[in-house]
């Protein structure tokens, strides 16, 4: 009985947040390792800022452990966001916090509880930030101090684990009540009369392309919808869910499913973009990304494959290349992969080549 | 003969599929489907579904179950015999042959309970693996749900499930302490109606202290685990309680789950012999709130007089 309820013990949180680099997403891929900080969380509950040149050792640590009082973050899950200096990002402790990028100090008075664990990532205007937890609720706070920007937080009716997806003066808003609303940015006031509904589970990150928002869920469906009215053009099924951020190329959509396959649909109309969606060893939960004209993809077990985007065909793949459990999205830093994997190890992955190193191990 | 072939057709599906596919095909991913279905028939309160789940996964069982509880009742009744050929015979060979005549004699087998208890264990650690995916309790654990649940959209549903139930969020530890507790006396009501009387002090010594580690170690764990696993013990707990009743009914003496009752045993006057033991024979104290019962002499010569 008693060895029966240690095997109970597996359902802390560990954190799947993915690194991010100290320019903003879109230009990640452009600049250079040896030019950027990255952030990453290489500690369960923490927070690091690492420096490419000295060889990625930490530049601070966030907590430090000398709070007062202390703060346990528990596990961070979205990946942090970059934006004049300081880095933002929610923890399972159910707050967000600010800090300075450069030493790691807290940049609000206190951070910003929401009064559920937080999951989702967040998204970022130049003066806005965008957060959503698992109490259910939207909350737009100022960049500089952390206050409430609108009246009152947007209440989806569940938990959101999906990051809101700003677009322009829209924000768009998955739960996993299985709704997708679209809120006035400025004020968080519905601007559909109904929010587009599936019936339960919308947890993947929203993605915009073409005026079609994409988002999947538990109910084993990819959703286009589009942007402007919320009518749904056209949805896509299969076994299992789809929780990981479909990518956006060229009218292909690639969507990873926790089924273990990636698929390949047009964006225009959702028929196969392959002759068959590219099958992994194990679960994809990691966002698929673009790096020197290859499809970079990495399975729950830390198998890398590296696909031409045209036919789904593999080029090269490392079995079990990191030896990690990998949920995280990985993000391109100067034509590499970054990845994070579970317990906070960070690899690169050549894309061209398929070789990968380690950053920081344990 | 049933459970022949299912012990047959189990350990050929471990021989054939691997051990741990077969654990997780025959045992684990039927259970979670199972509780899935129950939450949703329950409109999504998951709390309801894990007491439902636990009470039906008992009464599946209860065959075994009272089979185990009958075997540890009829060890308890042929305990002062034990007790006798224990002091009368020093020969160890000796002694084991008298102890299997009486085996035969009363028709008990020592080993009656084992079976019983085994396939309990069993079920008990498929269903102690089913809550840890279902209940989840980190988005982790999702990702691992997704791999195991049946591709029926019905299942799917409720998920992620309801957490909220009472004062508990299912997910997570009771941080009240009121749950732990529960586990803790629930736990400890139940080892002492379970446990066979001792017939030696060093075992009685043992099951003195089994019946404070365990609830101890529980209310321990319990602090540590998803609320929902404690509601499954607290409810089976109370289940093996009633079951007990069942199979002792007016023989269960409550009084002696009170701590004191175990302590004062070894003072209480030792039954009068049935047979052949020896009437100035000293033997071990008695453990279980049963078998203080039984050894009473005084109530011992009354249901005598009634037969």
């Amino acid at each position: 009985m008693l060895a029966a309820a240690g095997c109970v013990q597996q359902n802390k949180p560990h954190g799947w947040a993915g690194p991010a680099c100290s320019h903003p997403l879109t230009e990640c891929a452009e600049a250079g390792v040896a030019d950027e900080m990255i952030v990453a969380s290489t500690e369960k509950g923490e927070l690091s800022a690492l420096d490419p040149a000295d060889d990625f050792s930490a530049v601070w640590t966030f907590p430090t452990g000398k709070e007062k009082p202390e703060i346990k973050l528990e596990a961070i899950y979205g990946t942090p966001v970059i934006r004049g200096g300081n880095v933002y990002f929610g923890a399972y402790d159910s707050k967000v916090y600010a800090l300075g990028l450069a030493d790691g100090a807290p940049v609000w008075d206190d951070p910003f509880d929401t009064g559920g664990p937080i999951v989702a990532g967040f998204a970022a205007s130049e003066t806005t930030l965008y957060a959503a937890s698992e109490d259910g609720n939207v909350y737009a706070l100022d960049l500089e101090t952390g206050e409430a920007v609108w009246d009152r937080p947007f209440d989806t009716g569940a938990e959101v684990w999906g990051a809101p997806l700003l677009a322009g003066d829209r924000l768009y808003v998955v739960s996993v009540n299985g709704k997708l609303f679209a809120l006035n940015a400025a004020s968080g006031e519905p601007e559909w009369d109904q929010p587009f509904e599936t019936g339960h589970g919308l947890i993947s990150d929203p993605v915009l392309a073409d005026g079609t928002v994409l988002v999947g869920g538990i109910d084993r469906g990819l959703h286009a919808v589009d942007a402007e009215s919320g009518e749904e053009l056209w949805s896509f099924k299969t076994d299992n869910w789809f929780w990981g951020r479909p990518l956006v190329d060229d009218g292909t959509a690639y969507a990873p499913n926790l089924d273990g396959r990636l698929y390949a649909l047009s964006l225009e109309d959702g028929g196969a973009a392959w002759e068959a969606p590219f099958e992994a060893d194990e679960p994809l939960r990691s966002a698929p990304v673009l790096a020197g004209g290859v499809l970079v993809i990495v399975d729950k077990g830390g198998n890398v494959y590296g696909l031409d985007p045209a036919d789904g065909s593999l080029k090269w793949s490392a079995a079990a290349a990191l030896e990690k459990t990998v949920l995280a999205d990985p993000v391109v830093l100067g034509g590499k992969v970054v990845v994070s994997a579970e317990g906070g190890d960070l690899f690169t992955v050549d894309p061209i080549a398929g070789s990968f190193a380690k950053l920081v191990t344990k | 003969m049933l459970m022949v072939g299912a012990i047959l057709f189990i350990a050929g599906a471990f021989f054939a599929l691997g051990p741990g596919v077969a654990w997780d095909t025959l045992f684990i991913n039927p259970l979670i489907n199972s509780l899935l279905l129950l939450t949703n028939v329950f409109a999504g309160q998951f709390g309801v579904a894990i007491i439902l789940f636990t009470v039906i996964l008992r009464v599946a069982t209860i065959p075994f179950t009272l089979r185990q509880l009958q075997s540890t009742r009829a060890m308890q009744e042929m305990q002062p015999r034990m007790q006798e050929i224990q002091k009368k015979y020093k020969d160890p060979k000796r002694r084991q042959e008298e102890t299997l005549k009486l085996y035969r004699e009363t028709g008990v087998n020592p080993l009656g309970c084992f079976m019983p208890m085994a396939i309990q264990m069993l079920v008990f650690f498929a269903l102690y693996r089913a809550l840890a995916f279902v209940v989840g309790g980190s988005p982790e654990s999702l990702v691992g749900l997704s791999q195991r649940v049946y591709p029926w959209s019905y299942l799917t549903q409720s998920i992620p499930l309801e957490q909220s139930f009472l004062w508990l969020e299912l997910g997570r530890p009771d941080k009240t302490y009121i749950l732990p507790l529960m586990v803790g006396l629930s736990t400890y009501v139940q080892t002492r109606l379970s446990q066979t009387p001792a017939s030696t002090p060093q075992q009685q010594q043992q099951q003195q202290m089994m019946t404070w580690m365990m609830p101890l170690v529980l209310v321990w764990i319990t602090l540590a685990l998803p609320s929902g696993v404690g509601v499954y013990w607290v409810i089976s707990n109370v289940f093996s309680v009633f079951a007990s009743y069942w199979v002792y009914g007016r023989r269960m003496s409550w009084r002696a789950l009170l701590p004191m009752a175990t302590a004062t045993e070894p003072q209480r006057a030792r039954p009068k012999p049935q047979t052949d033991v020896q009437p100035e024979a000293e033997g071990p104290a008695p453990a279980g709130p049963l078998e203080a019962r039984s050894a009473h002499g005084k109530r011992r010569g009354k249901r005598k007089k009634r037969r």
